[in-house]
């Protein structure tokens, strides 16, 4: 890192107050809405200590020279794609398809109104 | 020699086999056998959420008609099987441990589970696991823990913790089970008994909900070194389905008996010495050197001079991929539905809601944040640079040994609750989770109860990827050494030697 980054980056930290709190309450409200997982108030106070303590551990990541160094993002990182022929195969008939929830109609996975509070 | 069935509980995959084929018993009585053991054990062991008699029996049928038309083919005729039960088997709940899928009922077969049958396994039942194998102890099941047979005041650790347990009960003799940070290698540890996780690309995923995606592999649990290489010859190989399997014409069981002479296996001081590891751990470590040294391999030190960051990139990689798996549960298609929302955001948000435990939330959350616009460039994309420095770490260490010897855990068997802080849980995985970020393969090899615990102690054996015949020929080499009890009586030690009958 350049030396103006650094410092920039240092500049950053200090407008900021210093806490180890990665993450506050709104925040971990937010990324559970994001989610779509609800929180009671009691959930929240523990999921928040909980992420913040997680994220601790994670430092030793952040503290390494990666400088360079190439990204991995698969185990068989030299493997090309892979194709197959372009040949229609079975596949599951609807009735399986549709065995797996009860909200159906009409051969359709059936869902409620995307807006508002339908009342249907 | 014949064998008889009332030893069943001890038998190992081969006798049984070897059994069925020579007629010393049809299979339907092999599956009498296994269900007389499942019912006097796992009303204590809750190592299954579903029993699969019908399915078992049938197949059964099948295979019995088949040997008297002289047409048995497989190699694992009439041995009993049980799948964790994040594997889809056609007719089955495939729950994952989780009221999300409570009442899922898999309309496909995942390959693993297709090859296990085709080679003749009779299909037991769906094993216990932590929440969509989010945990190493099997207690964040949404159904109940699994207990640790050889303690059942212990866990079976996890999270194939059902698949360990079955296995070290003599309930069935072979199991599949994941891993993606150690999930097959630290129960096999704690329930003393062998899993292996192969190279990431030997076994297909095809069929196994997906944790994460470029960490998750399928393997095998078993009594004995041999057992748990005739699985991997039925399970390995390229499938259309899984794009990341890989062909494979290895017969594991080829070299098993070649020894370690003129080998060269190395300790990772840094992995064994490392704070934490009970003595009686160090302990199986030492000898398990001096046994290897003994039968003629070479034992040198090599350093992973990275492996001190597998944790905290596993838990950003991990969580992260949990994340977009797990996305696909939006109550629609499968999986619990929360009934009357008054729109479909509603609908999704209670359902997940009600469908996630607290584990399976924290990673979501997690791998949520970690996935964050400015985030990303903090920890996910250093994650994988750290995966290109330790995936380097083994690649040099292997051009100058054959395999590597370390921990499979730090400990033996934790009991109940006794770790309930999540960071502490993540640690536990220490010694599993550099290879599931590298890709290699490795195994749990039991060496007996501990010295001080009396618990099951294991040693984990490492090797170059794709060269999963040589950590089997290892592990072999090793597994004449030690001679304890196999089989735990699910009261609190091994099977008494009267109801063991002749071997």
């Amino acid at each position: 890192m350049r030396y103006n980054e650094r410092l920039e980056l240092i500049m950053h930290e200090w407008t900021f107050e210093r806490t180890t709190m990665h993450l506050s309450e709104k925040d971990v409200r937010d990324i559970a809405s994001y989610t779509r997982i609800g929180l009671s108030d009691e959930q929240l106070t523990q999921m928040t200590v909980d992420l913040n303590n997680i994220i601790d551990t994670l430092a030793p990541i952040t503290q390494m020279d990666l400088e360079g160094v190439k990204p991995t993002f698969h185990p068989i990182g030299d493997l090309s794609n892979v194709m197959r022929d372009d040949v229609a195969r079975d596949s599951f008939p609807r009735e399986v398809a549709l065995s797996n929830t009860t909200a159906t109609e009409d051969g359709a996975f059936r869902i409620p109104s995307i807006l508002g509070g339908g009342d249907e | 020699m014949t064998q008889t069935l009332t030893a069943f509980a001890s038998m190992s995959a081969e006798e049984i086999s070897r059994g069925f084929i020579a007629g010393d018993f049809s299979a339907r009585e092999v599956v009498e056998a296994s269900l007389a053991r499942i019912d006097a054990c796992d009303k204590d062991i809750h190592a299954f959420l579903e029993y699969t008699p019908k399915l078992a029996f049938a197949q059964a049928d099948k295979l019995d008609a088949a040997r008297a038309a002289g047409t048995a083919k497989g190699t694992l005729l009439a041995v009993p099987v049980a799948f964790k039960d994040n594997m889809n088997q056609i007719g089955t709940h495939t729950t994952c441990g989780s009221r999300m899928l409570e009442n899922y009922v898999a309309p496909y077969e995942a390959t693993c589970v297709a090859k296990m049958t085709a080679a003749g396994g009779l299909p037991m039942g769906k094993l216990n696991m932590d929440e969509f194998a989010f945990g190493s102890s099997t207690e964040t099941s949404a159904f109940g823990p699994t207990m640790n047979p050889w303690n059942t005041a212990c866990v079976p650790g996890g999270s194939s913790g059902g698949s360990a347990a079955a296995v070290a009960a003599g309930m069935v003799q072979l199991s599949l089970g994941s891993d993606t940070g150690g999930s097959i290698r630290q129960p096999a540890s704690f329930c003393g008994v062998v899993g292996f996780k192969p190279t990431y690309g030997v076994v297909s995923r095809y069929g196994v909900v997906a944790f994460g995606s470029s960490l998750d592999q399928v393997g095998p649990f078993g009594r004995s070194v041999r057992d748990v290489a005739l699985a991997l010859n039925a399970l390995a190989g390229r499938d259309p389905l899984d794009c990341t399997s890989q062909e494979c014409t290895v017969d594991f069981t080829a070299n098993l008996e070649e020894g370690v002479d003129g080998m060269k296996i190395a300790v990772v001081k840094d992995l064994t010495f490392a704070e934490g590891v009970s003595p009686e751990t160090l302990a199986a470590v030492h000898s398990a050197v001096d046994n290897l040294e003994r039968m003629g391999a070479e034992i040198v030190e090599v350093e992973l001079p990275h492996v001190d960051a597998a944790l905290s990139a596993y838990y950003v990689i991990g969580p992260c991929e949990a994340f977009s798996n797990l996305s696909r549960f939006d109550a629609v298609r499968y999986g619990y539905r929360y009934e009357g929302a008054k729109n479909l955001d509603e609908q999704t948000e209670m359902s997940r809601t009600g469908g996630f435990g607290d584990e399976a939330r924290r990673r979501i959350m997690l791998g949520a944040y970690l996935l964050g616009a400015g985030v990303y460039d903090k920890y996910y994309y250093p994650a994988q640079q750290v995966r290109t420095l330790i995936t380097q770490d083994y690649v040099k260490a292997f051009e100058k040994v054959d395999a590597l010897i370390m921990p499979a855990s730090p400990r033996t068997a934790f009991a109940f609750g006794e770790i309930s802080d999540p960071t502490s849980m993540y640690l536990s995985d220490k010694f599993t989770i550099s290879i599931n970020i590298a890709g290699n393969g490795g195994l749990t090899l039991p060496t007996g109860p501990g010295k001080d615990t009396g618990l099951p102690v294991g040693v984990q054996i490492v090797g170059p990827q794709f060269r999963d015949d040589l950590i089997l020929r290892v592990s072999a080499a090793l597994e004449t050494c030690y001679d304890f009890e196999r089989v735990a009586s699910c009261d609190g030690g091994p099977l008494p030697a009267a109801s063991k009958g002749g071997e």
